[in-house]
């Protein structure tokens, strides 16, 4: 039986933006110890340039500490998870967290603040929700790199060679997943904040299918009137404008207002019973924002296109066979028991994955990365495995908590 | 159930704030957009001036605004022209169109009308 996956008719995703697992969610260890997190009793540090160890403290603050945003570029990524190993046999160390900030300002002191993470109380949306409903500790960015071509692993399971933030993705073999839901009379779209925020799907999606884009009132009147999609991405307000503060936590926009921001997403599903109880809400962060984590992304299977020495910049091509730095993932919905912790690997082709393999079946048009990628909600049918089934109640909970 | 006190941010919002690589991919994303739209739809925003997230918001909007009014447009067209063909009338249909397209031209005077008494918004030709 698996009451919830029966009941489940919309999945909406909301990807934030540049923040690590650690620096979010690491605090939640203290809390549950399954939680693969950080405590101060733990032995993690990185070197600074003087040579000293430097831990991670429960220091972080909500703005105007990350100052220059980290670099997070796949030179830069490099030195964090490598740290600054560039030999054949080279064996990732996540050592290069503090080095890579130094080389921004030449300070060491600010560059300590890299290893820095936000208190449990301080983030009261974002921890309740990982204790509340289902929180991954192994979801990884897909590519040690930074934005753009994070994010088209979540539009399309490939960044089709991409290791940069200039997308060309037009003559390429894969559908994005909202075309492949729309060919086979789906339905889906992309919400972006307002047009000031538009999104981050210009080349393709927006110049081309302008059509699957509408706004966050859209979304919020959506939920209201139960006219959501099947499938629904997010984009949070990518910048400060007029009165409309960004919620995308990109350092260094305030991380509260992101707090406040994924509150009116989850309240905006939950105030409607009917959605509520048909809907899977997945939130993750798009990369690490060269913010320090201390688990090593393990290897994957190689996409179908290398990134060459050239676009690497770092005199090594890239087969796409790692992950990227891990980021905070939250699944939610009131058919998942309190403090699920998934111990599968997870990226942002999953993304895709998912959304194909429950609305359409068995769709195998796509790049190696997704076809190999795990999916996070199981398809319907008889033959659901209850290890894997992360919807696993009998009956839904009315204990879930609201947010004022 | 628990009702979790979200606080309200601290923070200042503020347009000022130098722009990040994020948005100056994103203003180069829409700038190459903006060259395939047509004349009538362009911008007068030189990109290479935009130094603030106030002034990126400006150009992201007004080019995200255009570029679903071309498609808009094209689309309206596509339709007149199919109903032409069968021989039905399309007077609302065209008056739908001329409609927004006109709010779309009173949005854009109205937001140059707010740039022009703004002293941080910085325009130029492209």
């Amino acid at each position: 039986m698996a009451a919830g996956l029966d009941q489940l008719e919309h999945i909406v995703v909301l990807m934030m933006e540049n923040r690590s697992f650690d620096h979010m969610l690491g605090s939640l260890k203290a809390v549950d110890s399954r939680i693969d997190g950080i405590t101060p009793h733990d032995n993690y540090s990185n070197p600074d340039t003087n040579g000293n160890a430097v831990k991670p403290q429960a220091l972080a603050e909500f703005q105007a500490q990350l100052q220059p945003d980290p670099d997070h570029h796949f030179p830069a990524v490099d030195l964090q998870i490598f740290g600054g190993d560039t030999s054949a046999n080279r064996a990732a160390n996540m050592q290069g967290f503090v080095k890579s900030y130094f080389n921004q300002q030449r300070d060491v002191n600010h560059s300590q603040k890299i290893m820095y993470y936000f208190k449990q109380e301080d983030l009261p949306v974002l921890t309740n929700l990982a204790l509340e409903f289902a929180v991954f500790n192994r979801w990884f960015a897909s590519i040690p790199g930074p934005t753009i071509c994070n994010r088209a692993f979540a539009h399309y399971g490939t960044s089709f060679g991409r290791v940069d933030m200039n997308p060309v993705y037009l003559k390429e073999p894969y559908q994005s997943v909202y075309s492949r839901l729309i060919n086979a009379k789906h339905t889906a779209k992309i919400y972006y904040y307002d047009t000031a925020s538009s999104t981050m799907e210009v080349a393709n999606l927006l110049e081309n299918q302008p059509q699957l884009f509408g706004t966050y009132p859209q979304f919020l009147q959506d939920c209201k009137s139960g006219n959501l999609p099947e499938y629904s991405f997010i984009e949070p307000n990518f910048n400060d404008h007029g009165q409309e503060a960004a919620s995308d936590q990109h350092p260094d926009h305030d991380v509260q207002a992101g707090e406040n921001f994924i509150a009116s997403i989850y309240m905006a599903i939950k105030g409607n019973a009917q959605l509520w109880e048909s809907t899977a809400l997945l939130i993750v962060y798009d990369e690490h924002g060269g913010i320090y984590d201390h688990v090593v992304p393990p290897a994957c299977t190689p996409d179908f296109k290398s990134a060459s020495t050239n676009d690497t910049g770092t005199n090594m091509e890239f087969k796409f066979d790692r992950l990227g730095v891990r980021v905070p993932a939250i699944l939610v919905s009131p058919w998942i028991a309190k403090g699920t912790i998934v111990n599968r690997v997870f990226d942002h082709a999953s993304i895709p994955r998912t959304i194909s393999k429950f609305f359409l079946g068995d769709f195998s048009a796509c790049s190696p990365r997704e076809l190999s990628a795990d999916v996070f909600i199981e398809a319907k049918g008889q033959n659901v495995d209850p290890a894997r089934n992360l919807l696993s109640l009998d009956t839904m909970r009315n204990d879930c908590p609201d947010f004022e | 159930m628990a009702v979790i006190k979200v606080p309200e941010p601290r923070g200042v919002i503020d347009p000022n704030r130098p722009v990040n690589a994020l948005l100056k991919a994103q203003i180069e994303h829409l700038h190459e957009a903006e060259r395939a739209l047509p004349l009538k739809y362009r911008s007068e925003i030189y990109i290479r001036a935009i130094q603030t997230e106030g002034e990126a918001a400006e150009y992201i909007q007004e080019i995200t605004e255009a570029i679903h009014a071309a498609h808009f447009e094209a689309e309206e067209k596509r339709r007149r022209g199919a109903a032409k063909r069968r021989g039905k009338p399309v007077i609302s249909i065209a008056a739908v169109a001329d409609e927004r397209a006109e709010r779309i031209a009173r949005n854009r005077a109205a937001a140059k009308k707010s740039q022009k008494k703004s002293p941080n918004t910085k325009k130029s030709k492209n």
